[in-house]
């Protein structure tokens, strides 16, 4: 536990001072300001019942697959190809006190990513709201949502320090990581479009695609509905994916 | 840190270690051990296994089969124990490049248990140790220069006082002024903790270890001290002999001392002082009288000198001698 707490810190230290996550910190704002923007644009322009926080939320799966490639890609594929990861196993540190540092660090960052997002909503809402109106920024979708960013986000970046652990290259540990976490985001929509309840040799599937509908746990998050079966799935996809990170840092080393 | 754990009879253990990888056998039945406090010097050709057996004796890689220890403790089956008792310096010393010295000695003496309240202490003493608390402590690692980078590994290396430390080519790419430095470094551990050390630099060996391991494609070729592997591998004995003497007289003057003998010219003979070898057999009594046997003879001598054998020597007649069938399929 010491050790994991030293590395924690020393995970967190490097990222606060690596180019990396300011980069990433950069086009994940770029990003969410723009989208909110239009949101605000077109909230303003049509009468919709979604309001701005909500459409902006809706728009999750950008950042997840452009910038959280970016904040995991480099947590052991950089550190194995420079021969620091060899350097730090040959402590009395365990593998999983390193996978899960590294694991907790970035899930830390890219919390923190969202919860700089909050700004711009909060700052509409301050200078053109007014009080007790909620139709530019319902807090209680902006932070229902934010726990779906918060829960999702374990298995998320477990998936993407999953695929850092598998290859020395960063670039091939991004792109592995934007591949995985595209498929999971649609997985649950694309199966749900396919007639799969009439294909009887596949009716079985129906049951378990139904709760991988990202978008529906989103919609239930922000709605404030906390259904317990996403919070499982999310908590055992992260223990499996970091498990799995365990094995392959010791069996790669 | 480990002051009150009982010493063993070996500090390092390795007993039959292999490691194939597929069809390709990297090390096959390599059996040797290092003494507490004993400085042991780890020779072979590139692509020995040297990398291989110190990766596996320091726990970032698993044998196919085999045993290693570190100061009785199993590698594989306690690794965060074996790790306790040493420190490992791999081949290419890969250090952080963003983070300054002194601040990334005080993370590792953190990750190698070194109490918290001695862990400024012990980063302030191996620095000045290492000569690296005046003039690189706040320096960031990707600025130092290789000397410096090397003196950061071994820095890191003694930073827990481990009963073992194992250095993969400590002083390669170091000049010779650093290599100095280095080797006093390494040859005041001795009695202190028992050192495993590979380097293609022989004579460097030769002058700091107690001890040499030899393999070649693999296997165990030599052990043992360098006198007793001399003594094994080169049993006959030279000498050089500078005298005015043609090679004819000289040669008789020899055969009456030893019958067996045979001389070489070495230097061409343009002037009056020439310079032959003389060999003789394993453990001819000439060795001690050959000098008087000439002298007697009447030979003009300016000098006579018997041929010491080097590591370099013995590490060439040791890897020659290694089995004809090869390990690597």
């Amino acid at each position: 536990m010491r050790h994991f707490r030293t590395l924690l810190a020393h995970e967190l230290r490097t990222a606060l001072l690596s180019w990396n996550t300011w980069a990433a910190a950069a086009l994940f704002l770029a990003l969410m300001g723009g989208i909110h923007f239009f949101a605000l644009l077109e909230g303003s322009r049509i009468a919709s019942e979604r309001t701005p926080v909500e459409a902006t939320l809706w728009f999750f799966w950008l950042p997840l697959l452009c910038v959280l490639p970016l904040l995991t890609m480099r947590s052991f594929a950089e550190e194995r190809r420079s021969g620091t990861l060899s350097a730090l196993l040959t402590t009395p540190a365990s593998t999983a006190a390193v996978v899960w540092s590294k694991f907790l660090s970035a899930w830390a960052v890219w919390v923190t990513f969202w919860l700089l997002f909050t700004l711009f909503p909060l700052l509409v809402q301050q200078r053109l709201g007014t009080p007790g109106e909620t139709r530019l920024s319902d807090p209680s979708v902006l932070w229902g949502g934010l726990c779906f960013i918060a829960v999702s986000g374990l298995l998320h970046v477990a998936i993407g320090i999953l695929c850092s652990c598998v290859t020395r290259s960063s670039a091939l540990a991004a792109l592995l990581a934007f591949i995985s976490l595209l498929a999971l985001t649609a997985a649950g929509g694309a199966m749900e479009s396919l007639p799969i309840e009439s294909w009887t040799w596949l009716s079985w599937l129906h049951e378990p695609a139904a709760h991988l509908r990202t978008f529906a746990h989103l919609q239930d998050f922000a709605a404030g509905i906390l259904d317990s079966r996403p919070i499982v799935l999310y908590g055992t996809g992260t223990l499996l994916c970091l498990g799995l990170a365990v094995l392959a840092v010791e069996g790669q080393e | 840190m480990n002051a009150a754990t009982p010493s063993p009879e070996a500090a390092v253990v390795a007993e039959r270690l292999t490691k194939r990888y597929g069809s390709l056998t990297a090390i096959e039945d390599l059996s040797f051990s290092v003494a507490p406090g004993e400085i042991v010097g780890f020779l072979g050709p590139n692509g020995a296994g040297k990398s291989t057996t110190m990766r596996i004796l320091s726990g970032t890689m698993s044998g196919t089969s085999g045993r290693a220890a570190i100061w009785g403790v199993s590698v594989a089956l306690d690794p965060a124990g074996a790790k306790r008792n040493m420190a490992y310096m791999p081949e290419n010393n890969p250090l952080p490049e963003d983070m300054r010295v002194e601040e990334y000695l005080t993370l590792r003496a953190k990750l190698k248990d070194v109490a918290a309240d001695r862990v400024e202490e012990r980063v302030q003493r191996v620095m000045e140790d290492c000569d690296l608390a005046r003039r690189a402590a706040g320096r960031l690692i990707g600025q130092l220069s290789k000397g410096f980078r090397q003196r950061v590994g071994i820095a890191d290396a003694l930073l827990a006082e481990p009963k073992v430390v194992i250095l993969d080519e400590p002083t390669i790419g170091l000049d010779p002024h650093q290599i100095l430095g280095i080797r006093d470094l390494i040859r005041s551990l001795r009695g202190k903790m028992a050192v495993l050390i590979s380097s293609h630099i022989l004579h460097e060996v030769e002058q700091v270890c107690d001890k040499v391991v030899i393999i070649n494609r693999g296997r165990l070729v030599a052990q043992g001290r360098t006198e007793d592997l001399r003594r094994e591998l080169l049993p006959d004995c030279s000498f050089t002999v500078t005298t005015k003497a043609d090679e004819a007289t000289l040669l008789a003057a020899c055969l009456r001392c030893e019958p067996k003998a045979t001389l070489t010219p070495l230097t061409a003979t343009t002037s009056d002082w020439n310079t032959f070898r003389v060999s003789l057999p394993a453990n001819s009594p000439a060795r001690d009288s050959l000098a008087a046997g000439l002298a007697i003879a009447g030979i003009p001598l300016r000098e006579i000198a018997e041929i010491r054998y080097g590591l370099e020597d013995i590490f060439l007649a040791a890897t020659r001698r290694t089995p004809t069938e090869s390990p690597r399929s």
